[in-house]
């Protein structure tokens, strides 16, 4: 592939209120190289949570273009914007929201059938990658918080996405915990190519991403590579 | 307690409309059924008792009754027996008022029916003085005219009457073996021992035109039957009030006394008489017992159905508060953490399910007094045919009722509003209320099914109480209609006379039999003669029917078929007489096969040995051979069986010697004529059943659902189509409904069998024989309504908006 794997132009998401028009993205021009690990920073209401939102197809944005690999990101329809997702977005979440029915190696083997096939060697392989192969058959309430959330990193690279997401992953977790997950989080990221934008407010993360972008009212205020 | 709060809970309420609605109408549906019921039973006990009442509006039903069963007493010794019972007449505490010998006799009307004469079974009285058993004309649309008192003059019963076009002044052509003879209609009502409008020995109310009875004096009975000034073959004996009698759905002796009487009775007949006679009291008359079962099965159903349906409110409500709850958890847990006691929460709860309730009863009272009561008691005089004078729902009906929905109101929001008021806030804030260790053993169980697969079935379990609860009340709500579906279904079979190969049952004066048989072979009709006396084991009052049949077979071109459950079909001409008793008379008189037991013929008796036991027959019945019987009682026979050739009809000829003639496509005709009577009340118990179901079934889904938003979002948020999630609630769904519906046609078979086990008596016995397509009926109605919600739940996913989501599950 030659250009970005993520291409925004004048990206905008304007919402209409009784009180006037909030403009949650205004003009975002953003490009994201594959391998790149991207933190957004900013302040609340800065706009970081709706980029993200944009950027999985989960939210459509009102004006601008946004291109995925070279091709248009559905915005319209909603099963194209799913598919879209599924082909190729991983996402994390701040509480991990692991299903509690279903075990560490079935959260992810589920993730697998969703997107078409079963493959339990690469769940357990990914597993192992996150340092949680003992904990196969546990059910998420059975283990910390922290060994959650990296089941949660393992069942968002289960799928081997092109893109993964995280939206305050660690805001959930203590600070050592929260650096334990990262490390993993990067080891995997680079063991299986895989580019990834996360958003926080925790400042020392950068130390983990390869580029930072901060935004302020919706728009980009600076755009740093780190190293 | 803060009305601020309060005010905020029934906002709240009043948002979930859908909810609000199942919940209200659950009370409703619960009030209505139990006044419709209570006020049906109320006022089928009221009319039994005002019209068998010893004062001016009843017709002073007799206290026990002698019956010669053999043939007829003159004038002379009819009223000798009477004076012997008098002198003979030893109890004080139940004196004898009077004794009124009286005619009853089998016959026939020579009806035309659209220029064709058609024979209709039928029963003549012949009254003296009527001072006991009096033909009954209420005050009412439905009866008019006066009593008989020339020799050609007749009353005929309004179920007849209406049921044949005749009015008071029209003239009929009867007969009781003697021929025909013209009788003019000079009344029209009831008699107590036809309010219950049925052909004898059957418990179908025949339909109208097929079945007639008619009340002649005594000189125009004498005249129709050439019998002597006098003559009786009912002896009618009133005593002074209304004394307890033997009730035959009991085990003990109601009526020590009266029993005694009919003793004593018994022994002066026995020495004044040697005719063969059966002494009996009110239950031996099949419409009175019948009209009493009725009312106590009525009695008895009507808090059982109102329990039930209560019962289901009940978890309705405890469910849909959970629900509520569960909705409210975060706000309720911010009130808790801006310091709102406890104290300030609870009452709100426990307020909420009250005014639910209060409102739910109001519009159950207000149908039930306004449609449900009247439409029950319509019913009931559309089946029976005799008008409920002076029914009405009482107060104390009502607020037993209320009582009952508002205590089952308050029990089933008393642990939602403990949960409610017990909110720990920082479990909720955290997310903490909803995480638990699911179960190891089901994930066992389903770990080598495909994950979604698995998924989709420990999501179904999830609350195993809850879904417990859940097939409970689907369950209960299932039975008011299985019941209703089985019961029908092993009816048809019963009483219909469906499996039974013959045409009619010619009945003949004793002796003659001889006559419709001659006429059968002129005809090339096939025949089989039949003895069909009544008797009772011996130390036992109540009745049974003896059958003497010619050919006792189980085989299905059998004139009737038995359906032999136990032992061996018996063998003619046994030292000891062998019989098969009806599954009914083993139960209730505790017999075994293989015993030797007693049987009392009026004053003969007779041992015989049971061989087998038989099902199928809804009153009491022993079969032996016609030999045996007929050595016994020395009587050949009391009806013919006719096959009729397609070419053959009933003539006049026969008519004329027979005693009535009954047709089996007129009790078929009956049955289907009571079915669509039912058909309405069976449509809307159906409807009944299947509305709490879906009620029910959906609360619990919809709560299954919304418990599941962010395992949901989640899942949209990874990459599940539309299409995924449709399978995995579809398939969940269908779980639910499968195991549900399973379990709730067990529970209905085993607990429909248990309720009519409960209702049976002696007068009406039969079993419930659950058969596959009715099962499975019900298994897919469950099935069909928990799949049918799958939308709801697909469309609240398809609706939901994922960005939303994503804040919850990341903040």
């Amino acid at each position: 592939m030659s250009g970005p794997l993520v291409s925004m132009k004048g990206l905008e998401r304007h919402y209409h209120m009784a009180s006037g028009t909030v403009r949650a993205l205004d003009g975002i021009d953003l490009e994201i190289n594959e391998g790149e690990r991207i933190i957004l920073l900013g302040p609340s209401g800065s706009g970081k949570t709706t980029l993200l939102n944009c950027i999985s197809a989960l939210d459509s944005p009102t004006g601008g273009s946004y291109s995925f690999d070279g091709s248009p990101v559905p915005t319209e329809d909603s099963e194209e914007m799913t598919s879209f997702r599924r082909d190729n977005i991983g996402y994390v979440f701040q509480f991990f929201n692991l299903l509690q029915d279903l075990t560490v190696l079935e959260n992810i083997t589920l993730i697998q059938e969703l997107a078409g096939g079963r493959d339990e060697a690469r769940a357990r392989q990914l597993l192992d990658l996150v340092g949680l192969s003992e904990e196969v058959d546990r059910f998420p309430a059975e283990i910390s918080g922290g060994q959650q959330q990296r089941v949660a990193i393992a069942r968002s690279l289960a799928k081997k996405p092109r893109l993964l997401l995280g939206d305050e992953l660690t805001g959930n977790l203590d600070s050592t915990t929260s650096a334990m997950v990262m490390e993993v989080l990067v080891k995997a990221c680079e063991a299986e190519g895989i580019t990834c934008v996360f958003v926080t407010h925790d400042e020392s993360l950068v130390e983990y991403s390869t580029r930072v972008v901060r935004l302020d009212s919706g728009k980009i205020v600076s755009d740093d590579p780190i190293g | 307690m803060s009305s601020l709060l309060t005010k905020r809970l029934a906002r709240s309420l009043l948002k979930r409309k859908l909810m609000l609605f199942a919940v209200v109408s659950m009370i409703a549906v619960g009030l209505f059924a139990g006044i419709s019921f209570g006020t049906y039973a109320n006022s089928v006990h009221n009319l039994y008792d005002n019209i068998y009442a010893d004062e001016e509006d009843g017709v002073n039903l007799a206290d026990i009754w002698v019956e010669n069963t053999a043939s007829t007493w003159d004038g002379d010794t009819a009223d000798s027996l009477c004076s012997d019972i008098a002198q003979n007449w030893t109890d004080s505490e139940i004196p004898l008022i009077s004794c009124e010998p009286r005619v009853v006799l089998d016959g026939l009307m020579f009806h035309i029916e659209q220029g064709e004469e058609r024979l209709v079974p039928a029963v003549w009285h012949g009254i003296d003085e009527g001072q006991i058993d009096k033909v009954w004309m209420p005050d009412h649309d439905c009866c008019s005219g006066r009593l008989a008192a020339a020799d050609d003059e007749i009353v005929l019963d309004e179920h007849a009457a209406s049921g044949m076009d005749i009015v008071v002044g029209d003239t009929v052509s009867i007969g009781a073996g003697h021929g025909s003879m013209n009788f003019t209609v000079v009344g029209i009502g009831y008699h107590p021992y036809h309010l219950y409008y049925a052909f004898e020995g059957s418990i179908l109310p025949a339909e109208s035109g097929t079945f007639v009875t008619g009340y002649l004096s005594d000189s125009g009975i004498e005249r129709l039957t050439n019998l002597s000034a006098g003559s009786a073959n009912l002896l009618l004996l009133d005593v002074q009030g209304t004394p307890e009698y033997d009730l035959q759905s009991t085990e003990q002796n109601e009526g020590e006394s009266l029993s005694q009487a009919i003793s004593n009775v018994r022994q002066t007949v026995m020495e004044g008489d040697g005719a063969s006679f059966i002494a009996y009291d009110r239950s031996g008359i099949s419409s009175v017992e019948f009209l009493r079962a009725d009312a106590e099965g009525a009695s008895m159903t009507y808090p059982i159905i109102t329990g039930m349906i209560a019962m289901v409110a009940g978890i309705t409500i405890f469910l849909s508060l959970q629900r509520l709850i569960q909705s409210q958890a975060r706000e309720i847990a911010i009130l808790r953490t801006l310091g709102v006691p406890r104290s300030a929460i609870l009452p709100g709860f426990i307020l909420a399910p009250l005014a639910i309730g209060l409102a739910g009863s109001s519009i159950g009272i207000i149908l039930g007094v306004a449609f449900g009561g009247p439409a029950m008691v319509a019913m009931y005089e559309d089946i029976i045919g005799i008008p409920a004078i002076g029914f009405s729902t009482e107060p104390s009906l009502i607020l037993q009722n209320l009582g009952i929905a508002m205590t089952v109101v308050l029990i089933a929001g008393l642990k939602p509003a403990y949960e409610a008021s017990s909110i720990q806030p920082l479990d909720i804030l955290r997310g903490q209320n909803e995480v638990r260790i699911s179960s190891r053993g089901i994930q066992r169980l389903t770990s080598r099914l495909p994950t979604t697969v698995g998924l989709t079935v420990r999501s179904s379990v999830r609350k195993p109480m809850r879904l417990i609860f859940t097939f409970f009340a689907v369950g209960l709500s299932m039975l008011i209609f299985g019941t209703m579906t089985m019961m029908m279904d092993s009816m048809e079979d019963l009483v219909s006379g469906a499996n039974q190969n013959w045409d009619a049952q010619v009945n003949v004066p004793f002796g003659g039999e001889g006559a419709v048989i001659e006429w059968a072979e002129d005809n090339d009709v096939i025949y089989e003669t039949m003895l069909v006396f009544p008797g009772n084991a011996e130390g036992d009052t109540r009745q049974f029917l003896a059958y003497g049949l010619d050919i006792i077979s189980t085989a299905d071109d059998a004139m009737i078929p038995i359906e032999l459950v136990d032992g061996i079909l018996p063998e003619p001409g046994a030292e000891i007489p062998e019989v098969l008793v009806d599954e009914g008379t083993m139960l209730f008189l505790e017999w075994e096969v293989g015993q030797i037991q007693t049987i009392m013929f009026g004053p003969f008796s007779l041992e015989v040995e049971i061989t087998g036991v038989t099902r199928g027959e809804v009153t009491r019945t022993i079969y032996l051979h016609r030999s045996d019987l007929s050595g016994a009682i020395g009587l050949e026979a009391t009806s013919v069986l006719l096959s009729l050739p397609d070419d053959v009809e009933l003539d006049d000829e026969i008519g004329e010697m027979s005693i009535g003639i009954t047709q089996r496509q007129d009790m078929i005709d009956s049955f289907d004529s009571l079915l669509e009577k039912q058909q309405g009340i069976y449509n809307a118990i159906l409807g009944l059943g299947i509305l709490i179901a879906v009620a029910v079934l959906s609360i619990t889904l919809l709560m299954n659902l919304s418990e599941r938003d962010s395992e949901l979002a989640t899942l949209r948020v990874l990459g599940a189509s539309m299409s995924r999630i449709r399978m995995m609630m579809l398939g969940e769904h269908f779980a639910i409904g499968l195991i549900g519906g399973i379990l709730s046609a067990v529970f209905t078979v085993v607990m429909a069998q248990y309720l009519i086990s409960q209702l049976v008596q002696w007068a009406f016995y039969f079993t419930l024989q659950p058969n596959f397509a009715s099962t499975l009926q019900l298994i897919l109605v469950v099935v069909v309504i928990s799949v049918l919600s799958t939308p709801i739940g697909t469309s609240r996913v398809g609706k939901m908006d994922l960005v939303e989501k994503v804040k919850d599950l990341s903040q």
